[in-house]
């Protein structure tokens, strides 16, 4: 568990990122580093989005999978991750039937 | 007028092509109207994006209009300027605009 803590905190610390946010695929909260309102919003809102674009790539493709999202506004740059679980579940065993979702916004320093 | 129009379009077909001859880029389509495709490269119908087209034209351009209302609704002086989908075997980036989004299929592994 401390290794995911880590990884979060490492990168919510890299230059430029504002928040990094850890929600399952029901749009739940499990990590983040933003206020709770926040996060609840982004995590209705990417879920949703997610799912979508899972169910595009699969439509499109059906050996293919979706692996990243990248989002570039005017603002600044939302990084979504499905998928996290495959990465952490031994961390995570009792939810490791379900997927999670790693989004990180960050502005873009260039 | 027809010739600044011209001259705009060869601009336009120069830059198509330039993208295309990118290492890994499958195919680039241009879409219209809430996803009817309008214009694609290559223009040979053996290739599997261009088979592919009006799919991919209406699902990525569905996709691309979700995307920007999540943006949009989160701040609403936000907007989508970009989007990049990675999947295991393709990059697909979206880039919308008020008339029309281009759709760039890519296999990043084939980029040097």
């Amino acid at each position: 568990m401390s290794e995911v803590e880590d990884l979060i905190k490492k990168i919510a610390n890299q230059r430029g990122v504002t928040g990094c946010m850890v929600f399952n695929n029901q749009g739940i909260i499990i990590r983040t580093t933003l206020e709770q309102s926040l996060t609840i919003h982004y995590a209705a809102l990417i879920t949703q989005l997610c799912n979508h674009t899972k169910n595009t790539v699969k439509k499109l493709d059906d050996g293919d999978d979706l692996t990243f999202i990248r989002l570039r506004t005017t603002k600044n740059e939302i990084l979504v991750a499905p998928g996290f679980s495959r990465i952490f579940s031994s961390h995570l065993s009792s939810l490791s039937d379900r997927d999670y979702i790693l989004v990180v916004i960050q502005v873009p320093v260039v | 007028m027809a010739n600044a129009s011209t001259s705009t379009m060869s601009e336009v077909e120069s830059t198509l092509q330039r993208i295309h001859k990118h290492p890994g880029v499958l195919g680039i389509i241009i879409a219209q109207n809430e996803g009817k495709g309008t214009r694609w490269i290559p223009t040979d119908e053996e290739n599997p994006v261009i088979k592919q087209r009006e799919a991919y034209s209406t699902y990525c351009s569905a996709v691309a209009q979700q995307a920007r209302s999540a943006v949009r609704d989160l701040d609403p002086l936000d907007d989508l300027k970009f989007m990049r989908i990675r999947t295991k075997k393709v990059e697909i980036m979206i880039a919308p605009e008020k008339e029309y989004t281009i759709i760039c299929i890519q296999d990043p592994t084939q980029a040097k």
